[in-house]
C-alpha cells in the first residue's frame, strides 16, 4: 500500500520559513539539517509524524518564477486543515499574519487564506 | 492583518519596483499608499520592509553572480552599490564569508540522493557557472 508521508513547498528563505512555521503556525520540527549550501527541513503538526511538510529553498530561477506566478495569481499553494478555523484566524492574525481571504463558506469547507512570509499564499479549511 | 485584493495587488506591484532604483516613499506614492502604510503591510505580507527585501534580493543576485564567476568588483557595482567596503561587509555579515572566498568556494550539491524531492534535486541538476552552462 502507498502512502503520503511527505510533501514540500518552497520557500525564499529556509531559516525564516522555519521561524514562522513553528513560531506563529506552531508546527514542529521533524527535520533540520544541512545539504549542501541548503537545509533539509521538514515540520509537522505536533505530536504527529504523520505528513511531513518540506521547506525548500526556491533558488532554482524555475521554482522561483512558478513561486511567484502563483503568489501574484493569488493561488494557494497549499491548505492545512484546522478544527476550528475561526480560532486560528484569530489567533493568526493577533500575530501579525496578513491575511488576503476572511474565513469564508465555500461549499463543503470554510477556508481562508494567509501569507506565509516566504513567498507562498497558504489555505486554512474546515469541513463544514 | 486582513489584505483587501486592491492592497494585495498594489503590494505585489510595489515588490516589482524594488528591482530598480525608486525609493520607498516614491514607490509608496506610485502605489497610492503612504510609506508607513507601505511598509507595515509589505512586512506582514513578505517578511521584510521593502528596503530589507530589496537588499536580500541583490544579495542573491551577488551570491548567483559569484558562483557563476563573475568578479566582486563587478558584481557591487551591478548589484547597485556604490562601495566596494559596504557590499563587502554587508555581504560578509549576512552570507558569512567575503564575496571573494565566497566565490572560490561556492560549489551546488551535485550527487543528493534521487530519493531527495522537488526543488533540492532540480538544484542539483544546475550547473555550477555559467561556463558550464554554455558547453550543455
Amino acid at each position: 500500500m502507498l502512502q503520503i508521508k511527505l510533501t514540500s513547498i518552497m520557500v525564499e528563505d529556509q531559516a525564516k520559513a522555519l521561524a514562522f512555521y513553528t513560531d506563529v503556525l506552531g508546527f514542529a520540527t521533524q527535520m533540520d539539517f544541512p545539504v549542501g549550501a541548503y537545509r533539509w527541513i521538514t515540520v509537522a503538526a505536533p505530536g504527529r509524524d504523520d505528513l511531513q511538510l518540506a521547506l525548500e529553498p526556491n533558488e532554482n530561477p524555475s521554482a522561483k518564477a512558478f513561486q511567484q506566478a502563483m503568489f501574484e495569481q493569488k493561488i494557494p499553494i497549499a491548505s492545512f486543515e484546522s478544527t476550528d478555523l475561526d480560532a486560528d484566524y484569530a489567533r493568526l492574525r493577533e500575530r501579525g499574519v496578513a491575511f488576503t481571504h476572511p474565513p469564508t463558506a465555500a461549499g463543503a469547507v470554510k477556508i481562508a487564506i494567509f501569507s506565509d512570509t516566504v513567498g507562498n499564499l497558504i489555505q486554512l479549511h474546515q469541513k463544514l | 492583518m486582513l489584505i483587501d485584493p486592491r492592497t494585495f495587488r498594489r503590494l505585489v506591484q510595489a515588490r516589482a519596483m524594488l528591482d530598480g532604483d525608486l525609493t520607498v516613499g516614491s514607490i509608496a506614492r506610485q502605489v497610492g499608499m503612504s510609506p508607513t502604510q507601505l511598509i507595515r503591510r509589505f512586512t506582514a505580507v513578505f517578511g521584510a520592509t521593502p528596503h530589507q527585501y530589496r537588499t536580500e534580493a541583490r544579495l542573491a543576485c551577488a551570491r548567483d553572480a559569484l558562483a557563476a564567476g563573475a568578479r566582486v568588483t563587478d558584481v557591487c557595482f551591478d548589484i547597485g552599490f556604490s562601495s566596494l567596503g559596504s557590499f563587502s561587509a554587508l555581504f560578509t555579515r549576512r552570507v558569512g564569508a567575503p564575496p571573494s572566498v565566497y566565490r572560490r568556494s561556492v560549489q551546488v550539491p551535485c550527487d543528493l540522493s534521487p530519493l531527495v524531492p522537488g526543488c533540492l534535486g532540480m538544484l542539483a541538476r544546475l550547473p555550477r557557472n555559467f561556463r558550464e552552462a554554455s558547453a550543455r
